[in-house]
């Protein structure tokens, strides 16, 4: 599902925020990435979202190499993939309807479709009732459910998570940590960023582990080692 | 077609739902439309008023008296033959008795009269000569005075009126030159206005303009909406400004009318409606290719996600 291959970034010529990243994740895997701040994690999903671009190597995402992609493909990589955010990044002049349909009407989706899908959605994420709300009408645990149904709304094999219980308290990040493994086991990717040890603790599958932009640790079943 | 509606949904939802920042915005550009529709009317006065002073001057030569009708009418095919001439009005030695008893001169000055009786007529023929501009007036003068004409024409008071005709001629030169000036000045200052009004709204929701990138939304599918919010803040503005600026025209055209004493001089209603469209829907035009422009460099900037 993703190879990374050789990855490097730099900011300027001292700060180096990935060096030399090896690692395959195959379809079906839950992933977690962790490491201290300023390891590199976010980096990394930003490179897999093709938000940044490598200084050297290469990451190919579902077959396609986003190291050189182009510009307009990129909305067309973003509509394959499911990335979900600490600050939920929720358009906040719009439902919880809206939201998750957004991402269909984006991909040109027929209104009929949207709306079966949107509300199938909805009530996979537990938010039947509450379609008409505003994002700031939500707590932050429903907010997160929300991004999560808006990522997977057009069906994506890879789900990108980056620290999405970060704003959270215990309960809700149980609940939220909980969705993703009931996601991975209907058979999408999921690479989870965190720096929580006992959301990897308990999760019971592979870590990698970044510290200084490095890969120093790739466990099958891992668990927190910073 | 599907995308189309749905970017017109966009844009709908976009201008209701950020309510406050619309208003804002709407508020601003209302501003900069009022002024320039103010410039443009006291422009419209400014020509209306020297228009009107010019229709009302006209040169009054008198003639010598007891002159034959057909020296007179000689005379004035003379002037209307000069280019500068737009109209001669033949005033009768009868006319001008009836003119003295009925001016506003004291009832000593009119009892003059009554030393010549009610056959005898101490009045001579009068011409009243209009030029098709203010400028043309000196000219006209100078021809009057032509030694040609010297057997026909008393000239003695003609001096005050050409101080007068070169002073309003002069004044109207003068505003004319420095209008344009203001006016472009005005012009430019609206558009910094509404430049900026327009890149501080967006600047308020880039955040919304990264989350739409982020969930793979196209450039064009997010830049359209915005585009057209544009476009239905244009049109706002040229509503609220119409609304505005005809009951200011309707209070104001009573003044202008009792101030001039003529309702032809000054119809600024009628000057409106005449240039409807020019005015408002260019204003509109012009408003909605400056939004649409000012949109398109800011929403750019956070495009690059």
């Amino acid at each position: 599902m993703i190879k990374v291959n050789n990855l490097s970034k730099t900011y300027t010529p001292h700060i180096h925020a990935l060096r030399d990243l090896d690692f395959h994740i195959k379809p079906g895997e839950f992933v977690s990435v962790v490491g201290q701040s300023g390891s590199g994690k976010s980096t990394l999903i930003r490179m897999i979202i093709a938000e940044e671009r490598a200084t050297k190597g290469e990451v190919i995402v579902g077959g396609w190499d986003i190291t050189n992609i182009k510009n307009k493909e990129i909305p067309t990589l973003r509509r394959q993939l499911g990335v979900i955010f600490q600050d939920f990044k929720l358009l906040p002049k719009k439902t919880v309807f809206e939201n998750i349909a957004f991402a269909m009407e984006a991909c040109g989706f027929a209104n009929d479709e949207i709306d079966k899908t949107v509300k199938q959605m909805i009530a996979l994420v537990g938010l039947k009732g509450k379609e008409n709300r505003y994002p700031h009408q939500l707590s932050g645990g429903e907010q997160q459910r929300v991004a999560i149904a808006r990522s997977l709304v057009h069906k994506p094999k890879l789900l990108v998570a980056d620290e999405p219980t970060g704003n959270l308290d215990s309960i809700n990040t149980r609940e939220i940590i909980d969705l993703l493994k009931k996601i991975n086991d209907l058979g999408t990717t999921i690479v989870l960023v965190t720096h929580n040890r006992d959301v990897v603790n308990s999760l019971k599958s592979r870590v990698l582990t970044l510290e200084n932009g490095a890969l120093i640790s790739d466990q099958a079943q891992g668990r927190y080692l910073l | 077609m599907r995308s189309f509606l749905r970017v017109i949904k966009f844009a709908i939802q976009g201008f209701f739902r950020n309510f406050w920042l619309s208003i804002v915005t709407v508020t601003m550009m209302l501003m900069a439309l009022f002024s320039t529709t103010m410039l443009l009317s006291i422009d419209y006065l400014k020509t209306a008023t020297i228009e009107g002073v010019n229709k009302k001057v006209d040169i009054l030569v008198s003639l010598k008296p007891k002159l034959e009708q057909a020296k007179v009418e000689w005379l004035v095919a003379e002037l209307k033959a000069d280019p500068d001439v737009q109209k001669v009005t033949i005033i009768t030695p009868e006319e001008n008795r009836a003119l003295y008893e009925q001016s506003n001169l004291s009832d000593k000055a009119k009892k003059v009269l009554e030393v010549f009786g009610e056959n005898e007529n101490p009045f001579s023929y009068s011409l009243a000569i209009q030029a098709h501009d203010l400028s043309q007036y000196q000219n006209i003068l100078t021809f009057v005075s032509n030694d040609k004409y010297k057997d026909l024409v008393d000239s003695s008071d003609f001096n005050d009126y050409d101080a007068f005709v070169n002073k309003i001629d002069g004044f109207a030169k003068v505003i004319n030159k420095y209008s344009w000036y203001v006016i472009l000045a005005f012009l430019l200052i609206s558009i910094i206005v509404i430049f900026n009004t327009i890149r501080i709204s967006i600047y308020s929701r880039q955040s919304e303009v990264t989350v739409m990138k982020l969930v793979g939304a196209s450039n064009s599918f997010i830049r359209w909406p915005f585009l057209l919010e544009g476009v239905l803040y244009a049109l706002v503005s040229i509503l609220l400004l119409l609304a505005l600026v005809y009951p200011l025209l309707n209070l104001l055209q009573p003044s202008l009318t009792n101030y001039f004493q003529d309702a032809s001089v000054i119809n600024i209603q009628q000057y409106f409606q005449a240039n409807f469209w020019l005015i408002f829907g260019g204003q509109f035009l012009a408003l909605a290719i400056i939004n649409m422009i000012s949109t398109s460099i800011a929403v750019r900037r956070y495009l690059k996600v």
